[in-house]
């Protein structure tokens, strides 16, 4: 009661406090912009949540959902028989974790180098040039890698101009895991410092200008004042992340793998692609994205309730 | 109080979103209906605004390719079936190389074409058992007299599905699959004979590689492409197999066959000896397959009997390697002396009406229209001194570029009843065949007749039982799936662990489906032989 009190005194329109028109009236262009995120995310995200359902019935296209017959758990169960769903699960974790052992840290190295660049025109190109990659789509990068990396790429060519042995980074498991991680790497890192940037504006000059007359060096304060200062932010983003564990984009892994790869370019996304689109059984496609999202949720709230064990700040 | 305003918001605002978003599903539901309530008007009462009759077109992505809904073909078909008809044709195009995946989508949605189609038997069987297609029983008999008369008993028994016709086979007249090439003009520079066996084909090979009698750079002995699309090991894995009973020879997966283990260790070997193209698991889309054997640098390949004929080889060939001189070659024979391989059954491709159209009845009108010898002749040959030219009574094709350049060979992708030239004899449809692809080209016509007659040669069909394997239906494409990623792992392996891993995949493979595909095969096998008693 107060705070409604507080409030409309401090807007000074006490006449129609407790009328919900009246937020309307104060913040009707605020409420107006939150319209459409809200649509999508009711429409897009909200809506098909309907078609789980899909996860326990023995699903006929034809029919739809209402025609469909229910088979319980059945669909489940024959999904957790196959050996080809733990091989997709397992190398969906594997390439995750990965990815977040050497796609993590990256950009946050970056950002903090980007920092320290003093001219604002270098800087500016540095990083015009380290964002492109995040906007190729995945085929493209797809065929600059193929050009690059295959048994008669450039790189292979030029190792045996020189008589050197051919690396076969494709088509052989662990070089291709390297490579795939790579240029994982090498298309995330410039976007993933935007953020870090950001966080790194707001921290407080003061702190970097004491240090500068307490004889701080350039290494010092990254470590001090820098690394501190965006603590918050990478711990959300460390959650944010370890979410995402068990998802993975479908692109990377399809269009980089092949069939000589496939023991562990196969991953949760493809096995969907490929049970449901592929073969037209769409009950099993849901049944597994039912389970990659429940398991998501699973880790990422364990990894905010750590988080705030720690004593840090979690997502909510 | 202040809580209470804040609920009171927030619900109405999501009360109004949900206005929103149900209005315009609902404009979007309305205007479906009055489409189609349209439609349904206009094909009963036969007059007033025309129908749409949306057919299925594959999209090859061919280089310079016309418009796939607006070419000199979409055009005849409209003038000469639409415009009496009242109707318009539209053509849905769906790329070639996913063909299965868009189906099903397009399925999923009720949004798949009237005329839809695949070559994939066990997909039109999935969807008929879902009962998502329309049996075409009573259809043919009333609107497609043309149609079945021109097909027959036996080509229209590939499209039953439990006794009903749930989809239109097309027939199909020339029945051999692979085939295999060889550089002619290679082997004379090293005086070499053209290779008949095995071991002659492997020395062959390793000639092309040490001496590279193209003085090309990079040669390739032997090019492919990753397994499942135009490239092919030939009937490499049939000179291996063993003695079999019918039964085996039938019901047994390839996998298991005695002979294909041996089969692909020697691929191996020759992939270790670099005589095979180094990165052809990589190369999905057989593009970089497609551009060694164009730029002259490949010695031996096996693909489609037809394919050194179809315009994407055949013309940058010309442009780049003029010498190079491909001729078919017969080199795959088993320890009885024969060159066995497979062929195709009579059927082409399969058509079928999904239940959302509301449009059945054209649509085999449609079907029926096309069985017209005078329609069928345009479709596939085009018009005398546009399209072709008449040489003893062959139309030779010419050479097109725009609307008037078909897509796929003699328009196969337009003329879904049949597949291959048909001007009576086979001798003369392959000629035919040949003088069309390769716009009367003298030697293509020679390789062509040459190629058919070698792949015909000690030829055997795919079983056909009749009735539908419901763990074929199940697992089909799964196994599908693994059969390519087995072969192109197999062959890449290191020699030392090859074995290993032979007996690894093929334990999966059958744990994955292999094995009930199989089991059910053998039943209805045995059904099949015991009825036929």
């Amino acid at each position: 009661m107060k705070a409604v009190l507080d409030s409309s005194r401090k807007y000074g329109a006490a006449k129609r406090k407790n009328n919900f028109l009246y937020y309307i009236k104060r913040d009707g262009l605020l409420y107006f912009l939150l319209l459409l995120p809200m649509a999508y995310i009711l429409i897009f995200k909200y809506a098909p949540i309907y078609g789980l359902v899909m996860a326990f019935q023995d699903y006929n296209i034809f029919e739809g959902i209402r025609g469909s017959e229910w088979v319980g758990l059945d669909v489940f169960r024959f999904i957790f028989e196959q050996d080809s769903f733990y091989r997709a699960l397992k190398n969906t974790l594997v390439l995750n974790v990965l990815d977040l052992i050497a796609g993590f840290p990256a950009p946050i190295l970056l950002a903090i180098l980007l920092n320290e660049v003093r001219q604002a025109k270098l800087k500016k190109m540095t990083q015009t040039v380290l964002y492109l990659p995040h906007f190729l789509s995945w085929v493209i990068i797809g065929g600059m890698v193929y050009l690059m990396f295959s048994n008669g790429g450039m790189i292979n060519n030029f190792l045996s101009s020189f008589g050197l042995e051919k690396i076969e980074f494709l088509s052989r498991k662990t070089p291709w895991l390297i490579t795939y991680i790579a240029v994982g790497v090498w298309q995330n890192i410039g976007w993933g410092t935007i953020i870090y940037l950001a966080a790194i504006t707001g921290i407080n000059r003061e702190l970097y200008e004491a240090s500068d007359i307490d004889g701080c060096s350039r290494l010092r304060k990254m470590w001090h004042i820098t690394l501190p200062g965006i603590k918050s932010t990478i711990n959300i983003l460390l959650i944010l992340q370890i979410g995402r564990m068990v998802s993975i984009g479908f692109d990377r892994p399809f269009v980089m793998g092949n069939s000589l790869v496939s023991d562990y370019s196969d991953v949760i996304s493809t096995f969907v692609y490929r049970v449901g689109i592929s073969s037209g059984d769409f009950s099993q496609a849901t049944a597994v994205g039912l389970f990659q999202s429940v398991v998501g949720l699973i880790l990422l709230l364990s990894a905010n309730f750590v988080a705030k064990k720690l004593g840090e700040d979690g997502i909510w | 109080m202040y809580k209470g305003i804040k609920k009171k918001a927030a619900i109405l605002f999501s009360t109004v979103l949900l206005a929103v978003g149900v209005a315009g599903c609902g404009g979007a539901g309305n205007n479906n209906g009055e489409t189609v309530s349209k439609g349904s008007n206009a094909s009963e009462a036969g007059s007033g605004s025309p129908v749409t009759l949306t057919v299925e077109v594959f999209d090859r992505g061919i280089q310079g390719q016309p418009d796939l809904n607006n070419n000199t073909w979409t055009k005849y078909v409209n003038e000469k079936f639409g415009k009496p008809n009242n109707a318009i044709v539209k053509f849905v195009p769906v790329p070639r190389s996913q063909e299965v995946d868009k189906l099903n989508v397009l399925m999923a949605a009720n949004e798949a074409p009237d005329i839809s189609f695949t070559y994939d038997g066990n997909t039109v069987t999935r969807f008929a058992k879902s009962g998502g297609l329309y049996t075409l029983d009573e259809l043919l008999e009333k609107h497609g007299q043309q149609l079945k008369s021109y097909l027959g008993e036996k080509v229209l028994s590939y499209g039953k599905y439990e006794g009903k016709q749930i989809s239109i086979p097309g027939k199909r007249t020339l029945i051999a699959w692979n085939g295999m090439f060889i550089r002619k003009d290679w082997l004379d520079k090293l005086g070499m004979p053209v290779p008949t066996n095995r071991d002659e084909l492997y020395n062959t090979l390793v000639a092309f590689r040490d001496k590279n009698p193209g003085n090309v750079d990079g040669v390739i002995p032997w090019a492919t492409a990753a397994s499942g699309m135009n490239y092919t090991f030939g009937n490499l894995i049939p000179s291996f197999w063993g003695p079999m009973s019918e039964e085996e020879f039938v019901t047994t997966t390839n996998w298991l066959k005695p002979g294909t283990k041996d089969a692909y260790k020697w691929l191996n070997k020759l992939y270790n000896e670099k005589l095979i193209s180094p990165d052809f698991a990589l190369d999905k889309t057989t593009k970089q397959a497609d551009a060694d054997v164009t730029n002259g640098k490949v010695g031996f390949y096996a693909a489609n009997w037809d394919y050194p004929l179809s315009q994407k080889i055949r013309e940058p060939l010309k442009q780049n390697a003029p010498d190079a001189n491909y001729v078919a070659v017969d080199t795959f024979k088993n320890d009885e002396g024969k060159y066995l391989k497979e062929m195709y059954n009579e059927n082409g491709i399969f058509s079928f009406i999904p239940k959302s159209s509301k449009n059945a009845e054209l649509a085999i009108k449609y079907l029926n229209w096309m069985a017209d010898p005078e329609v069928m002749y345009f479709l596939q040959f085009g018009e005398e001194g546009v399209n072709h030219k008449l040489v003893n009574g062959i139309p030779q094709g010419i050479a097109q570029t725009g609307e008037n350049m078909q897509t796929s060979n003699l328009n196969m992708d337009y003329t879904l009843i049949v597949n291959g030239a048909e001007l009576g004899d086979t001798e003369k449809n392959v000629r035919t065949y040949a003088a069309a692809l390769a716009a009367g080209d003298q030697s293509y016509e020679k390789l062509a007749v040459d190629s058919y007659k070698i792949n015909t040669t000690d030829g055997y069909t795919g079983f056909y039982y009749g009735v539908s394997n419901e763990a074929s239906i199940k697992y089909g494409k799964t196994l599908g799936d693994m059969n390519k990623q087995m072969s192109d792992r197999l062959v890449v392996a290191k020699p030392a662990e090859f074995d290993a891993l032979y007996d690894k995949l093929v334990t999966e493979y059958m744990d994955a489906g292999g094995q009930a595909v199989q089991d059910e095969n053998i039943k209805n096998y045995r059904d099949v032989k015991a009825q036929s008693k």
